[in-house]
């Protein structure tokens, strides 16, 4: 197990307004999320010595304008003007998750107290994922030229192969996609909150890139999430139940850029990360009382539930029927709503959430006695990170 | 049937790893990335063998058929220039000489239903510039 077990716990969380377009500017967003965190854990901002984040706009063809498409570390001290800030970074190879991470790492090294790890996304005006322009260059050369255009045909072809070589068909993800929007409907901060789905509108929706119809897909949004982490015994002193970490990882594989199709870049990314966990906390999927696992795109749950080793290979579509992930059944699942419900904010959501669960903080999606949380906060390819939470330190 | 006719797609740039690829294929030659320590086939090209850390690497011809790996079906009309051909097939292919090296490529000449795992499919070669000519993939034996 790890020495630092328990050692760090999460405190306030924050959120922004998320809304489909970009009326005021994102740094306005980060703001609202971050200061949201800082009064949720009843600290000043003068109390913040530490700042991490991944600033990134996943959407393609689209300027990255600090302030505007994305909220880096720079951006956030212009703003805040912390007089007693004593560490920061922005991190690269695994997403938020990462960002929480190193934030993790700087308070076990005591080179800060209190971290805010904040993630702001934005949905820029015209079509999301724009194919490289007239010329295809580096690894888009090889599937620029197809029309393969941003991730979602990527998840797509690895879909494809997961259902055919499993003898699967897409219908059952309904379940999945159904649940987290009732899910939803518990999370007012939620792009989707006060919007049902229903199976009819699942089934008619249109198609996207075969097997993701629409709804298979979360919807581009302008917002942010942020939460405090800070040490155990600090936590304890502040108004919020902490969520204690009790393990993390981070994927450990990576296949060369422009790999794909590729089932295993999912899976040994999924089972990598997770193994870390396990070992680090002491817990086994078994003991997990509810998970987030990152949702994209609906099919990354799929890979998360099977290399987390939370059922077999092949079985993830079956897993998820008969009331399984429902907020009373064996493993609630999602039960924030999702990116898919939400809007994509990717996985600090997720994190937030895990968080939430493990402090039973969630309100009425609250599951009972939670205890041992598990996040997978990022799709396990390329970017994956998984961590467990648990409300008794020990 | 989808119709590429249409279709402007964007042009390959060729770099120092993937100049080869390129110049093979305007000879109508498929060449694939070879790690000459260890026999692995690699592709994208890359700057070492992933396979086993050997840095020498030479492009070998070969034959240019194979199998379906995945597939997805295209029906989002973001792009425009891909608009007409909606909804098309875009494959990802394990050649039988080159197996682990994916290529991606369309499902020509045929409906894209016929886009399953395992169908056989052989190269044909698509100009698309007087420097570029693009690997394409049809049905075996059609
Ligand atoms: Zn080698």
């Amino acid at each position: 197990m790890w020495d630092n077990r328990c050692k760090i716990a999460v405190s306030g969380v924050g959120y922004s307004k998320v809304s489909r377009s970009a009326d005021i500017p994102l740094a306005a967003h980060a703001l609202e999320a971050v200061k949201g965190a800082i009064a949720d854990s009843g600290l000043k901002l003068e109390d913040i010595d530490g700042l991490a984040t991944y600033p990134e706009l996943p959407a393609t063809g689209h300027a990255e304008v600090d302030g505007i498409s994305v909220v880096s570390v720079n951006c956030m001290m212009a703003m805040m003007n912390l007089p007693n800030l004593t560490w920061h970074i922005q991190v690269g190879s695994s997403n938020i998750g990462g960002a929480f991470q190193q934030a993790a790492n700087a308070l076990l090294a005591g080179v800060c107290k209190y971290a805010v790890v904040w993630r702001a996304m934005h949905n820029p005006k015209g079509t999301y994922q724009n194919l490289p322009g007239n010329m295809a260059t580096g690894a888009g050369q090889f599937t620029g030229p197809y029309g393969f255009g941003g991730p979602g045909q990527g998840h797509a072809v690895a879909y494809a192969r997961w259902l055919e070589k499993n003898g699967q068909t897409r219908d059952k993800m309904a379940t999945l996609v159904l649940n987290q929007r009732k899910n939803t409907q518990h999370n007012p901060h939620a792009y989707f909150y006060g919007t049902e789905l229903t199976r009819e509108d699942y089934f008619a929706s249109r198609m996207v890139a075969y097997p993701f119809c629409l709804f298979d897909c979360d919807i581009p949004v302008q917002g942010a999430v942020a939460v405090v982490l800070t040490t155990a015994d600090r936590a304890r002193d502040l108004a919020p139940t902490p969520a204690y970490l009790a393990g993390y990882g981070q994927r450990l594989h990576f296949e060369t850029a422009g790999r794909i199709g590729s089932l295993s870049n999912y899976m040994e990314g999924g089972s990598s990360s997770a193994k870390l966990t396990w070992e680090r906390s002491g817990f086994s999927p078994k003991d997990v009382d509810v998970a987030q696992i990152y949702d994209g795109f609906a099919a990354s749950v799929i890979y998360g539930l099977e290399s987390y080793g939370f059922c077999k290979e092949g079985e993830a579509l079956d897993f998820i029927q008969d009331g399984r992930i429902e907020l009373d059944g064996e493993l609630p699942l999602n039960t924030f709503g999702g990116s898919l419900g939400t809007g994509r904010i990717h996985g600090l959501w997720h994190i937030i959430e895990g968080a939430l669960q493990a402090s039973g903080r969630a309100g009425t999606r609250q599951v009972k006695d939670a205890n041992v949380s598990f996040v997978g906060a990022s799709a396990p390819i390329v970017t994956g990170t998984t961590f467990i939470f648990v409300r008794d330190p020990y | 049937m989808s119709d590429w006719t249409k279709v402007t797609r964007p042009i390959p740039v060729p770099d120092e790893y993937t100049k080869p690829f390129w110049a093979a294929a305007k000879r109508r030659s498929l060449e694939m990335q070879r790690c000459q320590t260890c026999g692995h086939f690699q592709h994208p090209p890359y700057a070492t063998c992933t396979q086993c850390i050997g840095v020498d690497l030479k492009f070998e011809p070969v034959r240019g058929q194979g199998k379906i790996y995945a597939y997805t079906i295209m029906y989002h009309t973001g792009d425009k220039r891909f608009a007409a051909a909606v909804p098309y097939a875009s494959i990802v292919v394990e050649l039988d000489d080159a197996p682990g090296a994916f290529m991606a490529g369309n499902l020509l000449g045929a409906d894209y239903t016929e886009a399953k795992l395992g169908r056989r499919v052989e190269v044909v070669f698509e100009d698309l510039t007087d420097d570029i000519t693009l690997p394409q993939f049809k049905l075996a034996g059609e």
